[in-house]
């Protein structure tokens, strides 16, 4: 009776997990990959496919510059913060959360008005007499990109901080007592022992810009789509389930493997060979 | 000429709290000094100020002739060893122990060569692969000391670093400590509350109280000689009687008691202090500083009785053998021989 506690107290989440995901993932990834056999055929023309190419390479490429970006600005930010005292570490990290408390939708909407023709930044540019014409700013690459570092940015910040806090000061002050200036400590200390934090950081972070839908369709338009827009369009406006079954797939299959990538990575850096993620 | 002198050094916490009081302390080369005191006297705190963690708000700390009080930390070439250890926990010992010659950017061969005499002369050869996480306290204890030395510190401070292991293994590392001392010449300041570790291993001792020295001796004269109240109690004297000086070697009591006391001392007026293993329960024949008293509480040590006497001169605590057992309410005569007696200043 005691051995099977465990397992019947994890009855009702399994159950959960198999009726509203596993299943209907199952249902949706089926069609793909069986039209009376078995088949490749779905997957062969969309990788055959110019236009699903181009893409995925988008999503990819916003997905991986986001993902660097956030992290390069990131992590010095997470140091800042994790050496301040408690009450101002406090007030820091609420200022990082702050724009996760809103909807993406507004802060998206944020984002036009910045970056529109009319935007802040076109207007301040402009009254400067630096530019002539408005740029085009919103409805490109670089506005989604924009949109999801500051979507996804507080996620790294929160992340690799917390693991940053965990160093012991003691460590840094031997770093320095054995010459080591405040930047090598950092470079040789803080850095490799933050590794576990800034992967996450960095799954949470790619994984959230592959696959966020609300930011690329507001401020990227219909002329930049990415895999989540690009699965709506497919199966809400041409009905197409099977081509979006595909794509989502692919964006599944892209996360794996991306995960991959990252505990490898980790593995190598980290000689004691511990699991990240 | 003093190696290392700390000159009227204030240390004020939060603009308000202050910790260190012009503290003064001077320090020979190749002495091994010990900062003795009660929980929260500044004991940290004064070795921070000279490790550079903190800067002072007010003296000045020379070392070899030269000013340190504003060379930053990494500039100073002290070995630290931490209470923590704070050994790197990614780095293996090897890499810990290398941490600081690979800073100073010697060559390869030399850098390998130096790590692998310092772990051979701290018997951790064979663990120089090994992570931190996977060695005992006392080896990691050992790994501290090795990668603090091994960059031949002008200064080497260590932060009670004996506090985490067990008994058996503080005696041994103390042992430790005090023939790498010894082998290298190096001059070391040793922060700890513990007096006998404090004793065995210091050349001189500083006995720390409220952010003052208060009294900087050989670990011999602190035992035997204690200047202040404060240290007497610290070292184990419990009997304080108030006394004033009559003449020549002649105290005299509050209730007029004379008492001689062969020390000689410029106190005028003092407390009389001694321990209880040195006042006797004397019989008839004795006069020489004798006081009549009523047995209070007895308490069983193994070796000897303790009992808490109420005095002419006050209450006093005694130690006597277990051969004769006083009950409470008994009459007793006690001795206190003239020369066990110590005149300390009176600590506020
Ligand atoms: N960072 C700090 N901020 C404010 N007060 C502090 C700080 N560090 C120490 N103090 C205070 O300064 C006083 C001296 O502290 P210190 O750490 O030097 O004591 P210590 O003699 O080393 O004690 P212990 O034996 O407990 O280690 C204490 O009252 C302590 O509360
Ligand atoms: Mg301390």
């Amino acid at each position: 009776m005691k051995k099977q506690l465990p397992y019947l107290l994890l009855m009702p989440g399994s159950i959960l997990l198999i009726v509203f995901l596993i299943l209907p993932l199952i249902k949706v990834l089926f069609p793909t990959i069986y039209e009376g056999t078995f088949t490749v055929k779905n997957y062969r023309e969309f990788f055959q496919d110019a236009y699903f190419m181009k893409i995925l390479i988008r999503t990819l490429k916003i997905a991986v510059l986001c993902t660097v970006i956030s992290m390069f600005l990131g992590v010095p930010t997470a140091y800042f913060i994790s050496r301040c005292n408690k009450k101002k570490r406090g007030l820091l990290l609420a200022l990082t959360i702050f724009p996760l408390l809103t909807n993406s939708v507004i802060r998206s909407f944020a984002w036009i008005n910045i970056l529109g023709r009319n935007g802040i930044v076109n207007t301040l540019l402009m009254n400067a007499g630096i530019i002539e014409k408005p740029l085009t700013l919103l409805y490109t690459e670089f506005s989604i990109l924009v949109g999801s570092i500051y979507l996804f940015l507080p996620l790294m910040i929160i992340t690799v901080a917390g693991t940053m806090e965990n160093i012991e000061n003691d460590l840094m002050e031997a770093a320095e007592s054995l010459g080591a200036s405040r930047l090598s400590a950092f470079i040789k200390i803080v850095l490799p022992m933050s590794i576990p934090g800034i992967i996450v950081g960095n799954i949470l972070v790619f994984t959230g810009t592959l696959t966020a839908y609300t930011t690329p369709q507001l401020l990227g338009g219909n002329s930049n789509l990415v895999l989540a827009t690009f699965i709506y369009q497919r199966a809400m406006s041409l009905g197409d389930w099977t081509g979006a079954g595909v794509v989502a797939a692919v964006m599944i299959a892209a996360t794996m493997v991306v995960l991959r990538i990252f505990n490898a990575l980790a593995a190598k850096i980290d000689e004691r060979g511990e699991k990240y993620a | 000429m003093e190696f290392l002198t700390l000159n009227k050094i204030d240390v004020t916490y939060d603009k308000k709290k202050t910790v260190l009081k012009g503290l003064n302390l001077e320090v020979k080369e190749g002495e091994l000094v010990s900062l003795l005191g009660p929980s929260g006297c500044g004991k940290t705190t004064t070795l921070r100020v000279i490790a550079g963690f903190i800067e002072p708000s007010g003296g000045e700390f020379i070392l070899d002739g030269r000013n340190y009080t504003k060379v930053p930390v990494h500039k100073r070439n002290f070995g630290i060893v931490f209470q923590s250890y704070a050994l790197f926990p990614h780095l293996n010992v090897y890499d810990n122990v290398a941490f600081g010659l690979k800073l100073q950017k010697l060559k390869k061969a030399e850098i390998k060569r130096k790590v692998e005499d310092m772990l051979e002369i701290c018997g951790l050869s064979e663990f120089a692969d090994r992570f931190p996480g996977q060695m005992s306290g006392g080896q990691r204890q050992r790994v501290a000391l090795a990668r603090a030395m091994v960059i031949q510190p002008k200064l080497l401070l260590l932060d009670e670093p004996l506090s985490n292991l067990d008994a058996k293994l503080r005696i041994n590392m103390r042992v430790e400590i005090k023939r790498l001392q010894k082998k290298f010449g190096i001059t070391m300041i040793f922060v700890t509350h513990d007096q006998e570790e404090c004793f065995s291993i210091s050349d001189k001792v500083a006995v720390m109280n409220n952010g003052l020295i208060e009294q900087y001796d050989t670990p011999e004269n602190i035992y035997l000689k204690p200047k202040t109240e404060f240290v007497a109690r610290f070292i184990g004297f419990n009997n304080f009687i108030p006394l004033k000086k009559q003449s020549g070697g002649i105290f005299i009591t509050e209730r007029k008691e004379l008492i001689q006391v062969e020390q000689e001392t410029k106190l005028e007026e003092g407390l009389g202090t001694i321990r209880p293993d040195d006042i006797l329960l004397a019989d008839e024949t004795v006069s020489e500083n004798v006081m009549n008293a009523t047995v209070g509480v007895r308490t069983f040590l193994g070796r000897s009785y303790q009992y808490e006497v109420d005095s002419t001169a006050g209450k006093l605590v005694v130690n006597a053998p277990i051969g004769k057992v006083y009950e409470p309410g008994d009459r007793v005569r006690v001795q206190l021989p003239k020369n066990k007696i110590i005149i300390v200043r009176k600590s506020m």
